[in-house]
């Protein structure tokens, strides 16, 4: 009886809301002549291709990126977190000031062939998604890393790596070898919730795809975006048999990707055990590039505020012609929405926190499955949809408007990043761990206090951090649910950006990022290891 | 002492067929007095933004009404919200004022939405030009029938930098010459995006001599008679657009940010002020030029509405009512705050409001106008932006 | 033949081994004893070759006559036994043995890893996940696992602490059998003078940093 009551936190904040938002809106997207309309749209297999394309593509693409940056950082884990602080809509600005044909690049370019407009490149809003596929990998790729490293900062884990690197070269193996094939795998093995969710994003993604992607046509997210947002009942409906579609497309890929993974098995597997390379390969100097990403970053956030600051700035001026602050003021000027934004955040990440380690410490390592794919599964879909769903919910009890469903619309999200990110980590602590302190007399709450959670501080502050970030970003079913009485962060920027001033895009790009990196920063000074691994 | 308006309003009331608002308006000024509007209305634009800041500000001073700017991106949302809540049985709306026209005024009226008749009885709708402004009283071919006061006029609008681009196109066809000259200078916002909608409504317009089908309901029969010509007109831009035309941007904001950086030749708004606002602004460079096509650009106005299920019906009559005065008409023309044209006669209002009213050349003010041209009737849009997305959505 | 000439280990300046030198002989079980934080385990480690960076060590490390001093330690031929078995959690033990064996036809390397399972009486095992074994089961595959690799010598660091009694008689003298049978030299360092082979040399490590023979 007891171990059900763990689970009550999550079932109050995270499934109950769930499943009801999903019921209210389900008869919504079961309407035959919205999929006629659908099948109708002209832009629906070229908008379903890219969508696969950029989504597939970015998440091996970071995938690689991800497991090279950490072979060459294998004794030093990477800190990624300040990185993850950049929401992925700044990002995408950003990046999109840098490699537009009127952005900082060509500006650069432009200076020994003496250009006065522009180039005709085609660098973002590219046919085939390149440049949205590029913004994906540079912001998904840290994730990964973050993930990656909080295995590694565990004391447990690392030692158990090292000594097990230690055998596997003393068996001739070289030390590519050994990380592609007793690292690598180990560390795969504990993070594919991360991946999951990954790749449902890249599937499911709007703003980076509205900033950075092709229009003609756009992905499949973005159409149905749009129709969803149509005052028209039917382009809504259309918009509802969409998301059906690109949500059944996701599981699909799933399904097929699980299926070739285990069908792949046997192969890997041979390939894990087989014969050493006969160049005892180092690994390579090309993984070291994670003071590269770095650098990038800082040259968007720096990019970011100058945009920020600047006055009419035309081609092919290196410089703008005036810098003002008035962006800054217009952000400043009320300071409302800055104050929901970072009260919400904390508490749901709090909540989603304590949520997930009362279930983690009460349920069975095998009910997690559930909560998994119920978590992937919100990811999956968009984030309109599951915004109406809730938002009828809370119209049916009234709330709308009130600060219980801001704090409910916030949690959603926030509660299947914290549970994606935490349950590997969490479940792979050594239950060896307790049973020697229950040797030595430590009752339970004495040991989580002065153990386990200790132990796990890295990843505990990583799902923390990550939560915050989440729901600091959150937008649409926070626009939704404050039905107008409410203003957060992101709602401002979306609201005073449609007007198209860059100068002030890129301030709220900026402040949107400010509060994560610092909780960010704050939770990679918290974690690191004690003392020097030795 | 009696001027001319006191002696209109007198003929007015004696001679309108409506109940006398001088005795009911007095009630509703009453019950408004404490009352919040939470007026939902787009705010992409500082100008906008100040402008209701200001608006709101003086509501406060004279009629005791809190006026709450709900920042809005899409109007859309707000039909969504407020359909939502009605068929939730919600009585008391989030909604009391929302900025509107077109489509989203005809959505809340077909579906019984909207809180009125109304705006014909505000006081100082009297004033309004329903002689000269036809769009005042028909919203895209649809009857207003007093259920959205009139706010401000709106006509579709181009401009480029004068040190660029010395002899403005004046027509589609000139524009299309022009890109052949500017080969990847000039583009437009994809449809449906409103701007973009517009824009080929406009080649629409312009691809026959006589536009007065338009104006009429159609449908996919009488369409297809001007698909063609329509068509190749298209066609004929697109081979010269920005990337050829297989790509385009995602919206009017987009276009008038790549005018800027001197990516694009030519940009286009809906407000024939906004050029001027923005060169104000420091976003556009202060050799900016603005003109409409020589035969007419497509032109609307814009207007307030009150949903069924407002809570505050009273303050927010009081506040539309406000909006329309001559003072606020007034504030709202003048190019350095907004620059909105106004919905009034000039020739309805005394000497001194006339004054209020002088139009000030600022750099970036339109110097080439053109005749408004009526929005065809909204069953056009649907036809126009389905071919448009299946002959050019591909890319 | 295993030999090391004027090996001295500092950390962080303090000297911790002082120089010596010492000839393993092949199929040679040479014991090292000494209290804990002696060293012992670094002294493995640069045999090795992937002595912590803390360490600083002198000398001159010589396997068959080869100067293994700046080969990184894939290349040196020296399999390495621990306390914890190591066996790679996310293989079978099937696997873990197939890791080790070197290139050759698959059949053959198959046929290999067989051969070591039933040396260890584990026949049939191929399948198991290790963490289905018991502790003695997993030393065997450890030991099997690190001589299928056929190294040129062996390095033991306390590889029998973590059994029990009895079980640590019978897996001392299986490990002792297979390595004289290799005829490969052997350094074990060990705390627990049982571990040693009966009238194996024994070297012992003083606190003040000096190889004594026993």
């Amino acid at each position: 009886m007891l171990r059900q009551l763990a689970a009550l936190p999550l079932f109050l904040i995270f499934l109950l809301p769930l499943a009801l938002s999903l019921a209210l809106i389900l008869p919504t997207i079961a309407e035959a002549a919205a999929f006629k309309a659908l099948l109708n749209h002209p832009q629906l297999w070229g908008a379903a291709g890219l969508t696969l394309f950029t989504g597939l593509i970015s998440t091996v693409l970071s995938l690689i990126c991800a497991l090279m940056i950490i072979a060459g950082r294998i004794d030093k884990p990477p800190q990624a977190g300040a990185m993850l602080a950049l929401p992925h809509l700044s990002l995408a600005i950003g990046l999109s000031l840098l490699i537009m044909p009127a952005g900082l690049l060509a500006r650069i370019i432009a200076l020994p062939f003496g250009w006065t407009s522009p180039p005709m490149w085609a660098t973002t809003q590219d046919r085939y998604g390149l440049a949205l596929t590029a913004a994906l990998v540079l912001k998904e790729t840290p994730f990964l890393v973050w993930a990656f490293a909080s295995l590694l900062n565990r004391d447990d884990l690392r030692q158990a790596f090292r000594g097990q690197s230690a055998v596997a070269r003393s068996l001739g193996r070289g030390p590519a070898s050994v990380f592609l094939r007793i690292i690598a795998p180990q560390l795969l093995n504990r993070t594919v919730w991360p991946l999951v969710a990954v790749l449902a994003y890249s599937l499911t993604v709007v703003d980076m795809a509205i900033v950075i992607g092709p229009t003609q046509p756009p992905t499949l997210a973005q159409i149905i975006w749009t129709d969803l947002n149509d005052a028209e009942p039917a382009i809504e409906a259309r918009g509802a048999a969409g998301v059906l579609v690109l949500s059944t497309v996701i599981l699909l890929l799933l399904w097929v990707v699980g299926l070739s993974v285990r069908l792949g098995r046997p192969y890997s597997r041979k390939w894990l055990s087989g014969p050493p390379d006969t160049g005892h390969r180092k690994i390579s100097f090309l993984t070291q590039t994670w003071g590269l990403w770095g650098l990038f970053y800082s040259a968007i956030v720096i990019l970011l505020l100058f945009q920020s600051a600047s006055g009419l700035w035309p081609f092919p001026d290196l410089l703008p012609e005036s810098l003002t602050f008035s962006a800054w003021e217009k952000l400043l000027s009320d300071g409302r929405p800055l104050l929901t934004s970072f009260l919400l955040a904390l508490g749901t990440a709090m909540t989603a926190l304590a949520a997930s380690v009362v279930w983690f410490e009460g349920m069975r390592p095998s009910g997690d499955k559930i909560m998994l794919w119920l978590a992937a599964f919100l990811l999956c879909l968009p984030s309109l949809l599951i915004g109406l769903g809730q938002y009828r919910l809370f119209l049916a009890l009234g709330i709308t408007g009130t600060a219980l469903a801001m704090f409910l619309a916030h949690v959603l999200p926030v509660v299947a990043y914290v549970f994606i990110m935490l349950q590997g980590p969490y479940r792979g602590f050594d239950q060896r761990w307790q049973t020697t302190a229950a040797g030595l007399g430590q009752r339970r709450v004495a040991f989580l206090r002065q153990i386990k959670w200790p132990m796990l501080k890295a990843p505990i502050l990583a799902a923390f951090a990550v939560g915050f970030a989440v729901s600091i970003a959150q937008y649409v079913p926070a626009q939704l649910a404050a039905a107008g009485r409410y203003s957060t962060l992101p709602i401002e920027a979306v609201t005073l950006s449609s007007g198209g001033n860059r100068a002030l895009v890129a301030a709220y790009g900026a402040a949107l990022m400010a509060l994560p990196l610092i909780v960010f920063l704050l939770a990679q000074w918290l974690s690191r290891p004690r003392w020097r691994a030795r | 002492m009696l001027n001319r308006r006191h002696f209109l309003a007198l003929t007015a009331a004696g001679l309108s067929l409506r109940p006398a608002f001088a005795a009911d308006w007095a009630a509703i000024e009453a019950e408004a007095k404490g009352q919040t509007v939470y007026f939902n209305a787009w705010a992409g634009s500082e100008q906008v933004n100040g402008y209701i800041a200001w608006a709101g500000e003086e509501a406060k001073k004279r009629f005791g009404i809190t006026v709450e700017h709900v920042k809005i991106t899409d109007t859309a949302e707000v039909v969504k919200r407020v359909r939502d809540e009605v068929v939730a049985g919600k009585a008391d709306g989030s909604v009391d004022l929302v900025w509107i026209n077109g489509e989203n005024f005809r959505t809340m009226k077909t579906e019984k939405l909207l809180f009125g008749p109304f705006s014909e009885s505000l006081p100082n709708y009297q004033f309004v030009d329903v002689e000269g402004k036809a769009t005042v009283t028909q919203d895209f071919s649809e009857s207003v029938d007093s259920l959205e006061a009139p706010w401000g006029m709106a006509q579709l609008t181009f401009f480029a930098d004068g040190a660029k681009v010395a002899e403005p196109p004046l027509s589609m066809a000139a524009l299309t010459r022009f890109a052949e000259a500017n080969p990847g200078r000039v583009t437009y916002p994809a449809p449906p995006e409103f701007h973009g909608t517009t824009f080929i409504k406009q080649m629409l317009l312009e691809a026959v001599i006589n536009p007065s089908m338009f104006y009429k309901p159609g449908d996919g029969a009488i369409f297809s008679t001007v698909r063609a010509v329509w068509e190749s007109m298209l066609d004929g831009l697109h081979k010269n657009c920005w990337r050829e035309g297989k790509q385009f941007p995602k919206s009017q904001a987009d276009v008038t940010q790549m005018v800027a950086d001197g990516e694009l030749l030519i940009g286009f708004t809906f407000n024939p002020n906004e050029p001027a606002n923005l060169v104000a602004a420091g976003r556009l460079p202060p050799t900016t030029i603005a003109w409409q096509h020589k035969k007419g650009t497509i032109g609307n106005t814009h207007f307030v509405a009150i949903p069924m299920n407002a809570k505050a019906k009273a303050a927010a009559q009081v506040f539309a009512n406000f909006l329309l005065s001559p003072e606020a008409q007034a504030r709202k023309n003048d190019i350095k705050l907004w620059g909105d044209p106004t919905v009034l006669a000039l020739s309805k209002l005394s000497p001194e409001e006339q004054q209020a009213f002088a139009a000030t050349a600022a750099p970036g003010s339109v110097t080439l106008p053109g005749p408004t041209l009526l929005e065809p009737h909204a069953s056009w849009v649907p036809l126009v932006e389905q071919a448009w997305l299946e002959r050019y959505g591909k890319g | 033949m295993l030999s090391l000439r004027d090996v001295s280990l500092a950390l962080q300046g303090k000297a911790l081994i002082k120089a010596f030198s010492l000839d393993i002989a092949a199929g040679e079980i040479v014991t090292v004893m000494g209290p804990s934080g002696s060293g012992k385990s670094s002294l493995l480690s640069f045999i090795g070759g992937d002595l912590d960076e803390a360490f600083t060590a002198q000398g001159e490390i010589l396997l068959h006559g080869e100067r293994l001093n700046d080969v990184p330690p894939e290349r040196r031929g020296i399999a390495r036994l621990f306390q914890d078995d190591l066996l790679f959690p996310h293989m079978t033990v099937g696997e873990n043995l197939l890791f080790a064996v070197p290139r050759m036809p698959q059949d053959e390397r198959v046929a290999a890893m067989m051969a070591a399972l039933e040396t260890a009486e584990l026949k049939g095992f191929e399948n198991r996940p290790p963490h289905t074994l018991s502790g003695g089961q997993r030393s065997r595959v450890a030991l099997m696992r690190a001589l299928l690799a056929r190294p040129r010598a062996i390095l033991l660091d306390e590889p029998f602490s973590k059994l029990d009694r009895e079980l640590r008689v019978s897996i001392r003298g299986f490990t002792h059998d297979h390595i004289v049978k290799r005829q490969i030299p052997a350094l074990l360092v060990t705390h627990d003078l049982g571990d040693a082979p009966l009238g194996g040399r024994i070297l012992k490590l003083t606190a003040a940093g000096e190889v004594i023979d026993v």
